[in-house]
């Protein structure tokens, strides 16, 4: 996003906007791991503790979607450049 | 889309609302489509196949690579599409003077 027209008090005040969503960004970034997680890989409820395939499976998950939100961006970054002429635009 | 925020600078040391409140507005909207394009391609590309029903594996296959890019083009597409149509659907509304039918 262009930000160039703001003056110094106006993009310090958007730089706190920014700065409050990324954090609530990450809060359901976190929490919708952990509910798309532990639906795929919770299945078996004879015991309370994770077994070993449940926490490999975790792990995977998490993984796997942290390289697919990585690759998604990347595309979105790439896509944004050519539309939107935004260079400060960082996702 | 700087566009949206018209205007020159405005005098040092004040805040316009309305500016902030286009850039919120604007950041969101791009926050809001982002989310969307990770749920709908993690859906279409990553959860619905049967060997992510386990997550035996924790890098992205090479299909599954092939499946985002595709799939992102093509939700831009789509994005693009559905622009197209709402906007010549107002300018009709506009023109008839009634929005439908």
């Amino acid at each position: 996003m262009d930000f160039s027209q703001f003056n110094g008090t106006e993009q310090a005040h958007m730089t706190k906007v920014i700065e409050k969503k990324q954090m609530q960004d990450f809060m359901r970034l976190y929490s919708g791991l952990v509910e798309r997680c532990f639906n795929a890989c919770a299945q078996d409820f004879t015991s309370k503790a994770l077994t070993t395939n449940e926490s490999t499976c975790v792990q995977n998950c998490t993984d796997k979607f942290l390289k697919h939100s990585e690759r998604v961006g990347a595309r979105f970054a790439e896509h944004n450049a050519g539309e939107w002429r935004s260079p400060h635009f960082i996702i | 889309m700087s566009f949206l925020f018209g205007g020159g600078k405005s005098v040092e040391g004040s805040v316009d609302p309305a500016k902030i409140e286009m850039a919120v507005a604007e950041l969101d909207m791009i926050t809001d489509v982002f989310n969307r394009l990770v749920n709908s391609c993690h859906t279409k590309c990553i959860s619905s196949t049967p060997n992510n029903h386990r997550y035996v594996e924790g890098d992205l296959l090479k299909g599954e690579s092939v499946c985002i890019d595709r799939c992102t083009a093509k939700f831009f597409e789509v994005n693009k599409k559905v622009g197209e149509r709402m906007s010549a659907m107002g300018s009709a509304a506009q023109a008839t003077g009634s929005f439908g039918r």
